[in-house]
């Protein structure tokens, strides 16, 4: 491939105007899930984030030195305004998730999931991290053009048609990016630990009782069972990682990735991880075949969007 | 005779200034076109460059390859990734899965020499709905028992001694103790689960002014 060629599949890739569904699909569940984040997190709110939390703001300064987007060290420590932080958010967050002031709400909802981890580092898991690397790039995403109260304002206003028009999906390819990488940083971690390559990982994991949630069934705790899901997971994760970019090969693997997470989901007590990385798939779905379901379902709202 | 209703030099006059208007409009329509799509072309370029920086930082960072170029590249975009909360790690379970259960227990010393227990919510023994809401526990229990995080046990064991202490008999001392019992993997596939044991992690003489 010629360096111009290189150029051209660039800026195809980044560039080339598509339909906005996915990442407004995206945007949807994305907002749910932070959503979900914060209920859950709303009968301990003050036991984390509040003037007598487990861990005090000062100390986590001195354990995470240095400058951070933090909006905890710029509002008053009082537990009133801790308590109005969470509306706040959580205020942010529906209206993203409906899409209205979709951008603004982006930045809010962004700025607000980066402050409650920068404020305590000490609870937050995977799913916690891959929705606030993912908002960071939905803030510049066009995520209110398509299925948004925003969008419906406009065509209210005269400024837009019915049509959905096509924007660049530069922000989007990012966060696809992301999901890539988490999968196959994922799988060069794994590779590193000789319980992985011996295949045996997985019986640790499953025996963990910190981690359980439902019964699993005695024949997938056999020692031949658990090699093939520690090896088969290892495949997986790099093939989500790589193979995902394949568009004949895209399908299958989102199809098996989601096997995958609905069995850990079911198997693992890791609230929200799996559907926080599951709602990114959305991301690799071809707008016309989300027009093309939706269709089925019969709807037909989309129908009449461009979606190239 | 008239042009239009104008005299020869009203017309000419008029063409003339109506030509001159026209040039001006095309001029300008043309400067803010020549302007818009260099703003354009800059912008192009911005994001091309906001796009490579953060593909290649977000690869260094996350992916364990510990080559110099990817080290160097880390510690250059530490700063901004710890700012802007771009930092990540994707080291589910890896490179090895935790080989024990443990959990963090505090054994609480009250004024009158009395002692008490005191747990983190376990996940284990909780219902279906309060593992999904108590599970914050399980990641901060975990955290606690890295010597790494040894920082966080002072505040702690202060809350410990504001949640257990009466006005009467307060808590004098919190000591902080790691419980844990290995995996053993045995050949046929069952698991029994192997006896507890314990590990101090920390002893804390609580102040008076801990407890307000």
């Amino acid at each position: 491939m010629t360096p111009r060629a290189w150029l051209k599949a660039w800026d195809t890739f980044f560039f080339e105007k598509q339909s906005p569904l996915p990442i407004a699909l995206f945007r949807i569940a994305y907002g749910g899930l932070v959503i979900a984040t914060l209920l859950l997190l709303r009968p301990d709110w003050l036991t984390w984030y509040g003037t007598h939390a487990w861990i005090s703001l000062p100390t986590m300064q001195t354990i995470e030195p240095g400058r951070r987007l933090d909006l905890f060290t710029i509002i008053p420590q009082s537990d009133g305004w801790i308590n109005a932080f969470f509306w706040v958010f959580l205020t942010s967050a529906i209206l993203l998730t409906v899409g209205l002031f979709t951008r603004i709400n982006g930045v809010i909802v962004f700025l607000c999931l980066v402050s409650i981890q920068q404020r305590n580092l000490f609870i937050t898991n995977s799913g916690d991290t891959f929705l606030r690397v993912t908002g960071f790039f939905l803030m510049f995403a066009p995520a209110g053009a398509a299925l948004s109260v925003d969008r419906l304002i406009r065509i209210w206003r005269g400024k837009e048609s019915a049509v959905i028009r096509p924007e660049s999906p530069w922000a989007q390819r990012m966060i696809q990016i992301e999901l890539s990488l988490l999968y196959f940083a994922a799988f060069c971690w794994k590779m590193k630990g000789p319980l992985w390559l011996h295949g045996t990982a997985l019986y640790y994991v499953y025996h963990l009782d910190a981690l359980k949630r439902f019964p699993m069934p005695a024949w997938l705790l056999q020692p031949t069972t658990l090699k093939l899901g520690t090896w088969s997971a290892l495949a997986l994760e790099f093939s989500l990682g790589v193979l995902i970019w394949i568009k004949k090969l895209r399908y299958i693997l989102l199809a098996l990735g989601l096997l995958f997470h609905l069995s850990l989901e079911y198997s693992l007590n890791v609230p929200l991880f799996q559907w926080d990385v599951l709602s990114a798939y959305i991301l690799f779905v071809d707008p016309a075949d989300i027009t093309r379901t939706w269709n089925w379902i019969g709807g037909g709202v989309f129908a009449q969007g461009d979606h190239r | 005779m008239t042009i239009f209703g104008l005299s020869p030099e009203a017309f000419r006059f008029h063409s003339q200034f109506e030509m001159k208007k026209k040039v001006i409009q095309f001029d300008s329509r043309q400067l803010s076109k020549g302007q818009g799509s260099g703003l354009q072309k800059a912008k192009r370029v911005a994001i091309n460059l906001f796009l490579g920086f953060h593909i290649l930082a977000i690869t260094c960072w996350c992916v364990p390859v510990d080559t110099s170029f990817f080290l160097s590249c880390r510690n250059f975009v530490r700063p901004y990734f710890l700012w802007a909360g771009l930092f990540q790690s994707w080291d589910m379970f890896a490179p090895t899965p935790a080989l024990a259960n443990s959990y963090v227990e505090a054994t609480v010393v009250l004024k009158d020499g009395s002692r008490r227990t005191w747990a983190f919510p376990r996940v284990e023994q909780l219902s279906l709905t309060d593992r999904y809401i108590e599970e914050r526990y399980r990641k901060f229990s975990e955290n606690l028992q890295n010597d790494q995080n040894d920082a966080l046990w002072p505040d702690v064991a202060r809350r410990i001694a504001r949640i257990d202490s009466a006005p009467s008999n307060p808590a004098k001392t919190v000591i902080l103790i790691q419980k844990w019992s290995p995996i053993v993997p045995r050949v046929d596939g069952s698991y029994q689960p192997e006896p507890w044991d314990q590990h101090v992690l920390f002893g804390y003489g609580v102040q008076p002014e801990d407890l307000r």
